[in-house]
């Protein structure tokens, strides 16, 4: 039971992969982490963990300054995306491990490895070697591990990433109902946006050096701080149109710099971004906001476009479609047929433009404080970059 | 490949292990019938491949000495003892090359650690003489050559064990650690066992190169201590070798490396096979 604070955090190799991170996860928060590969997500979760130190900045739980602490002494239980299940011992002994450490007896360790190999569904399993298990069953395991350790804090680091996409949805559906990970501060690592929004209470995006975005599944997705976010979450990606702002008839519009399309501008944010009549914009749009004409309503902006192809997934199809060089991919009602070089009327919704900054990437349509800060943050970070550098 | 082809190449592959079998089995073969023969026969001009008088008793006379049978009980202990010892250092050191490398000295103090076994072992005969010869215990004692011998396994134990070592996930240990073990606890509990069949293949090629060892022992031992290696050249009368009772005694003295390969055969292919195929 505590909460998780990290102030300042920094660490690096050759360059600075987490610079200055600031990020306080509450007592019963799940923060996940979304990111690409590579960025610097495991390396944080090792630096709470206490396999690594930090170079500068402080890890507290409850305001107790752990960072100096070495790992056994903290309270911090982890699952490694390779689940590092140890080979020569039973999955009970797996689960047992923590327990066994602290001394517990052996009838209490018993029990405990019981109850949590129920609750994930391993229990018919105990006698069984990690070789022997299937890798759904290997997550289990380690999870158990972690659960049965009673820690102050959760980390986990990819748990399903690897696992069928069956099991995964299972897996992820158990992350909701898992009463021990609601009890603590919980940092969960993916790189899958939809574990992210699906899982997360609050989820950071973390680009180069640390978090560019922080929020609720629905901030990121409605109010992304800027284009890499937008980008990150979503699927299909988000389209990414670079247009001029244009007045026509004193109403704002925008023209792709590619291709026929010219569409009005949100009335709503147009006053935003008038200071900018004339200047370049990157658009971004969603998938799920441009569709067949026929699928939305009557009076939305409508582009003429070319069919390139077209994918029936079952639940959705996905249409990528080009307007005179610029391709666009568009979400249809799953029982559509189109075929390859065919003309199809596609309409827009301008109200769910995102207008990007060109050059920063920043959202320019943000209004609310919170937002903005997170803008401020991202630019921070990159001038915390060259700072660190200079160093 | 058709199958006339196969067929060619699998005959000519049986052939050829065929007579690679013969070849290395025909030395031990030799040997032990060698063992039976009387001191007559062994000497004949044309040599005779089945004995013509079997000689049991062979057996017996090379045991008529109480000091031979000791000295299989002195190379025992000097190669085991030594064994323990290379082992002890060796993975102690492996393990701080695996995953210490900068705090344990580098490459150049692991290459160092390795280059004592690549200079002939007899240009250093006459020094390490005088430098245990100056030691309490002299150079007639056991404990002479279990502490010789770490120069040339001590570095194949090293070298090997830190092999195994980085084999074995760094994360197993991380994990262990979060567990809330402390690193001599996840190093007994967690690597220790999963480096165990490699510690095995080690101990065994440390402990047979111990007890094979002649030239060193020929000249540090003999009068308090006697290796078994020293003892088989004893077996003459006048100018005339003994090869029946030679034969004899090293059929004997191959048991205990034999005993030990079967008991712990199991191990030994696991152990080197690790690293081949990762787990």
């Amino acid at each position: 039971m505590a909460r998780l604070e990290l102030q300042g955090l920094c660490k690096g190799w050759d360059f600075p992969v987490i610079d200055r991170m600031d990020l306080t996860v509450e007592e019963g928060e799940f923060f996940v982490i979304v990111g690409p590969s590579g960025i610097g997500k495991t390396t944080l979760l090792r630096l709470v963990a206490g396999l690594e130190a930090p170079d500068a900045g402080k890890v507290l739980v409850d305001g107790r300054d752990i960072t100096a602490l070495p790992p056994y002494r903290r309270r911090v239980a982890m699952t490694f995306e390779s689940y590092a299940l140890y080979p020569h011992k039973t999955v009970a002994e797996n689960i047992a491990s923590p327990l066994r450490a602290r001394k517990t007896d052996a009838a209490t360790i018993a029990k405990r490895v019981q109850s949590v190999a129920e609750l994930l569904r391993i229990d018919h399993l105990l006698d069984r070697k990690p070789g022997e298990v299937s890798g759904g069953q290997k997550q289990r395991t380690a999870l158990g591990r972690t659960l049965v350790a009673d820690p102050e804090i959760f980390l986990l680091d990819e748990p399903i990433s690897h696992l069928d996409a069956k099991i995964r949805h299972e897996l992820r559906q158990q992350f909701h109902t898992l009463e021990d990970l609601r009890k603590v501060a919980t940092l969960y690592v993916t790189h899958d946006y939809a574990e992210a929004l699906s899982l997360g209470d609050r989820i950071g995006v973390m680009g180069s050096g640390g978090l560019v975005d922080v929020g609720t599944a629905r901030d990121l997705f409605e109010r992304p701080a800027n284009l890499f976010v937008a980008e990150h979450l979503g699927q299909p990606t988000i389209n990414v149109i670079p247009a001029r702002l244009e007045s026509h008839a004193d109403v704002l519009h925008l023209r792709a710099n590619q291709g026929d399309l010219l569409l009005p501008v949100d009335p709503a944010r147009a006053h935003l971004l008038a200071a900018r009549n004339d200047g370049a914009v990157t658009i971004g749009l969603r998938p799920q906001f441009v569709r067949p004409a026929d699928e939305m309503p009557a009076g939305s902006a409508q582009v003429t476009a070319n069919v390139d192809l077209y994918e029936a997934l079952g639940s959705t199809g996905i249409l990528i479609a080009d307007i005179l060089g610029l391709r666009i991919t568009a979400l249809t009602s799953p029982e559509r047929i189109f075929e390859h070089d065919t003309q199809v009327q596609l309409a827009v919704d301008t109200a769910a433009l995102h207008y990007f900054d060109p050059r920063t990437g920043a959202n320019l349509t943000l209004q609310t404080p919170g937002a903005g800060a997170a803008t401020a943050m991202a630019s921070s970070v990159a001038s915390g970059i060259s700072s660190r550098a200079e160093a | 490949m058709s199958e006339k082809n196969y067929r060619l190449v699998r005959t000519l592959l049986l052939i050829f292990l065929g007579l690679w079998t013969v070849l290395t089995l025909f030395p031990i073969y030799f040997k032990a019938i060698t063992a039976f023969k009387s001191p007559a026969e062994t000497n004949s001009t044309i040599p005779s491949f089945w004995p013509k008088e079997w000689h049991p008793e062979n057996f017996v006379s090379v045991f008529a000495e109480s000091s031979n049978f000791q000295s299989l009980v002195d190379s025992f202990v000097i190669a085991s003892g030594n064994t323990l010892l290379s082992l002890f250092l060796g993975t102690l050191a492996g393990y701080a090359f695996a995953r210490f490398p900068k705090q344990a000295g580098g490459e150049n103090l692991a290459f160092w650690i390795l280059s004592n076994r690549m200079f002939p072992p007899v240009a250093v005969l006459i020094p390490m003489f005088f430098l245990f010869d100056a030691t309490p215990w002299g150079t007639d004692s056991r404990i002479s050559l279990i502490i010789l011998y770490l120069v040339f396994n001590m570095p194949l134990a090293t070298w090997l064990m830190m092999v195994f070592f980085r084999d074995a996930p760094r994360e197993l240990e991380e994990a262990a650690y979060l567990d809330g073990w402390t690193p001599l606890q996840a190093f007994m509990r967690i690597t220790l066992p999963l480096v165990l069949p490699g510690m095995i293949s080690v101990s065994m090629l440390c402990w047979i190169f111990a007890w094979n060892e002649y030239l060193f022992a020929n000249l540090f031992v003999g009068t308090d201590v006697k290796t078994y290696t020293i003892v088989i050249p004893t077996f003459t009368h006048g100018s005339q070798t003994l090869w029946n009772l030679q034969m004899a005694f090293s059929l004997m003295a191959m048991l205990p490396p034999v005993a030990l390969f079967i008991l712990l055969r199991r191990y030994m292919v696991r152990g080197l096979s690790l690293g081949v195929v990762k787990g």
